[in-house]
């Protein structure tokens, strides 16, 4: 008789949506998770609201953490790292390390929800001087700071009076080596650009993009509202270079549609960085054979995922092919039930697309 | 280093601090280098006035251009590149721009964001009227329409002399004394401007043929002014619909016939706002289901082709009953022209452009009624019929300026039936 344990290995929101659904329908969930408490990416990196419709984070993670904390089909392993694997569907033997102690998992399927890390605009080039400049921060720092609500200047800690946003950094470049688009960030921007003009209403924003990518209802929920209600500026050409200028910043761009030469001196600038595969998501792709395409992202049946996410729904069905050997995917039970499993997991979201 | 040509100006005389600068001085180059985005607020101060939001919604797909009409005759123009010049920090009140849109809607048509220059343009203007900024040509019309209820400068007692100059038949409501089927509003094209009047015979020649029970109100009527309205004279437009609404009311007018597509447009849509609510069809509208009533003595061997009023088309939906017009008259081939119905072309007299012609000129390569006689003249066409007061005379002119007389004849569509009755 084959293991009815499903492992789960990450406890961001789709790791607790997965858990919840397996255990909803009557299976046994073990939830592992490397950081001391659920939440994953959002927690970790201090989302401050969600998008489109600004909703807390942290009440949006609470209603996805309780279904799964007390939850008599769900075991949570916190400060758990899997390091290694055996076994083959059906019977998996897991090795973790959970505070220092090694442990072995037994678990007849496993789903992967590592997830993604944010862009490092410092990784590969210095193109914008993130870690030259104070007052140059990307999506993630200006996320922590629109939570704290305190947004200032790094620098001198007052507040901003001009602020952009450069879109695109580390997506859709061939010499990074991300040619891919990291879909978000679009919508994050001018998210946070509306909570910027929310929070410091004097504060004019700017967003530089190559081309606005707001897919489905983000165009009208985000986009639209930014520039009509908020009266953020979007301007066609990112900027390619960012110098001091006495205490302030020089960005320097080309406005495409103009096709003139800008120098437009910021307080701050913010660098719309985009998602790679995270260092689990990597790791875990090894330790289970799991074939990666180019950009690191796990390869699955019917295509690559799209930074280990893609769009809620069909991420997560994504994630379902990762169970080792889909093509001759494990049956818990009956086929019914593994059809059962496969559709309430496509109903769930992941981190970044909630984000 | 090539030079963009664009972004090279030369000035026949250029003074800088008060000295006359001469020769290569005289060649300036656009700055270059954008230093900042709308430092001083430029779009806020368009965006700020009611009616004028939507000037900040537009995300520069540029669907409007290709349908600006003042962008086809070369005027460089459309609501992305206010938007773009806003953005860069051009204050549209003090500029051209301001003046230069016709109102004729067919951006809005295209446009996705719905950013809607009908509402954008009156709403700015006003401003600048408040501001007294406002082109000479058209102030001095703003101020002789106040003055004589006109905007032709004629004396308003001379309102009715069409009807005796014409030999029509024509009672005014004063002289009926009685209410009447129908009130027709004449408008002021029709009642002074010589091929105006000519209409008005054909028109009341029509309505007496068909036994219609109608008056006029004579020299009781003023100018319906939404031209004014739209290039901004909001106290000008209010005044005379306050007055002609009394008007109506007086003479317990229940519907209302019009000649002029943009006096359709205000009694429609404006004046139910400030108490005024009447019916009210234009003569194409009233006339279309009535032509089987009327008997056609003459065959009209003409290729006729027809250009779709702004206001009467895409303002007001009407597209149909002109043609059904002219194709009931006996012998009339219809042809299209490639800009017809939703997406005709703007003869470039809405929205105060009647009054603009000379301001316009230093803008445009060629005047927006010469384009369009162009391409009426294109489809081989003998006439080019028209239903708007306005298009009559801006059309003949440009018949004669384009070097096109002989070939296209303009008419007024009730004129055609006029000559077809015999």
């Amino acid at each position: 008789m084959a293991n009815q344990k499903i492992l789960v290995i990450g406890g961001g929101p789709g790791g607790l949506e997965a858990a919840k659904g397996i255990a909803e329908l009557g299976y046994q969930a073990i939830l592992v998770e490397k950081r001391g408490r659920l939440g994953g990416t959002p927690d970790e990196a201090s989302y401050a609201a969600l998008t489109p419709d600004l909703r807390d984070a942290d009440e949006a993670l609470r209603e996805m953490i309780e279904p799964v904390e007390n939850n008599p089909g769900v075991e949570v392993m916190l400060n758990t790292i899997v390091v290694g694997a055996e076994g083959s569907i059906g019977d998996f033997r897991v090795k973790a390390i959970q505070l220092g102690k090694e442990i072995e998992i037994e678990a007849g399927a496993v789903i992967v929800s590592t997830g993604f890390k944010h862009f490092d605009p410092g990784r590969e080039t210095q193109k914008y001087g993130y870690y030259e400049h104070d007052d140059v921060i990307t999506l993630v720092d200006c996320e922590k700071m629109l939570k704290a609500h305190n947004f200032v200047r790094p620098s001198n800690g007052e507040k901003p009076k001009r602020v952009c946003f450069i879109q695109c950094v580390g997506s859709r470049d061939r010499q990074i080596g991300n040619e891919y688009c990291s879909k978000v960030c679009c919508g994050i921007a001018s998210k946070e650009a509306i909570e910027i003009r929310q929070q410091v209403p004097d504060c004019k924003v700017y967003i530089f993009y190559i081309d606005m990518r707001m897919y489905g209802y983000w165009e009208n929920e985000i986009y639209w509202p930014a520039q009509e209600k908020y009266k953020v500026n979007y301007i066609k050409g990112i900027a390619t270079e960012i110098m001091k200028k006495g205490d302030k910043l020089l960005v320097r761009g080309e406005d495409t549609t103009l096709r003139r030469p800008m120098e437009v001196e910021m307080d701050m600038v913010i660098l719309s960085v985009g998602m790679e595969p995270s260092g689990g998501t990597q790791e875990m792709a090894k330790f289970f054979g799991l074939n990666q395409n180019k950009y690191g992202f796990i390869e699955t049946t019917g295509g690559s995922a799209e930074h280990g996410c893609d769009q809620c729904a069909r991420g997560i069905r994504r994630r379902c092919m990762y169970w080792p050997g889909r093509p001759r995917r494990y049956r818990l039970g009956s086929r019914r039930s593994s059809d059962e499993i496969y559709r309430r997991l496509t109903q769930t979201e992941c981190s970044a697309c909630i984000k | 280093m090539p030079v963009d040509k664009s972004q090279i100006k030369e000035f026949e005389k250029a003074v800088v601090d008060g000295i006359e600068l001469t020769a290569d001085w005289n060649r300036m180059f656009d700055q270059r280098v954008v230093f900042d985005y709308d430092p001083n607020g430029a779009m806020d101060k368009v965006t700020d006035i009611p009616g004028g939001e939507s000037m900040g919604w537009c995300y520069q797909c540029g669907q409007c251009i290709p349908v600006c009409p003042v962008d086809i005759a070369g005027g460089d123009y459309g609501p992305l590149k206010i938007f773009r010049k806003l953005q860069q920090g051009i204050e549209l009140l003090p500029d051209p721009d301001l003046w230069k849109c016709t109102t004729c809607m067919n951006c809005l048509r295209v446009c996705p964001k719905a950013v809607n220059m009908i509402e954008i343009m009156p709403a700015t203007r006003e401003a600048a009227v408040l501001d007294a900024k406002v082109p000479k040509e058209l102030q001095d019309v703003f101020e002789s329409t106040f003055e004589y209820g006109n905007p032709l400068g004629e004396s308003p007692r001379k309102r009715a002399d069409w009807v005796t100059e014409t030999g029509s038949t024509v009672s005014t409501m004063k002289d009926l004394a009685r209410p009447v089927d129908m009130l027709w509003f004449v408008g002021s094209y029709p009642s002074y401007h010589a091929r105006g009047k000519d209409a008005s015979r054909a028109l009341a020649k029509v309505l007496n043929l068909l036994g219609a029970d109608f008056g006029i109100l004579g020299t009781e009527e003023k100018d319906d002014c939404d031209s004014f309205r739209l290039a901004g004279e909001t106290g000008l437009f209010e005044e005379f619909a306050e007055y002609n609404i009394k008007t109506f009311k007086k003479y317990k007018v229940k519907k209302i016939l019009l000649t002029d597509p943009h006096a359709l447009n205000a009694f429609r849509k404006e004046y139910p706002k400030l108490g005024g609510d009447f019916e009210v069809i234009h003569y194409s509208t009233f006339l279309a289901p009535l032509m089987d009533k009327l008997d056609f003595k003459k065959k009209l061997n003409y290729k006729v082709t027809f250009h779709d009023p702004c206001y009467l088309g895409r303002h007001n939906g009407e597209f149909d009953a002109p043609r059904n017009v002219l194709k009931a008259i006996p012998g009339i081939d219809l042809i299209e022209m490639g800009r017809c119905r939703e997406n005709s072309y703007c003869c470039g007299g809405g929205g105060g452009g009647m009054w603009l012609d000379g301001f316009m000129s230093d803008h445009v390569n060629e005047r927006l009624s010469e384009k369009r006689v162009r391409e009426a003249v294109e489809t081989g066409a003998d006439v080019l019929a028209v239903c708007c007061p306005y298009e009559v005379s801006r059309f003949e002119d440009a018949v004669k300026s384009t070097g096109n007389e002989g070939k296209l004849i303009v008419r007024d569509i009730v004129e055609l039936m006029e000559e077809a009755l015999g």
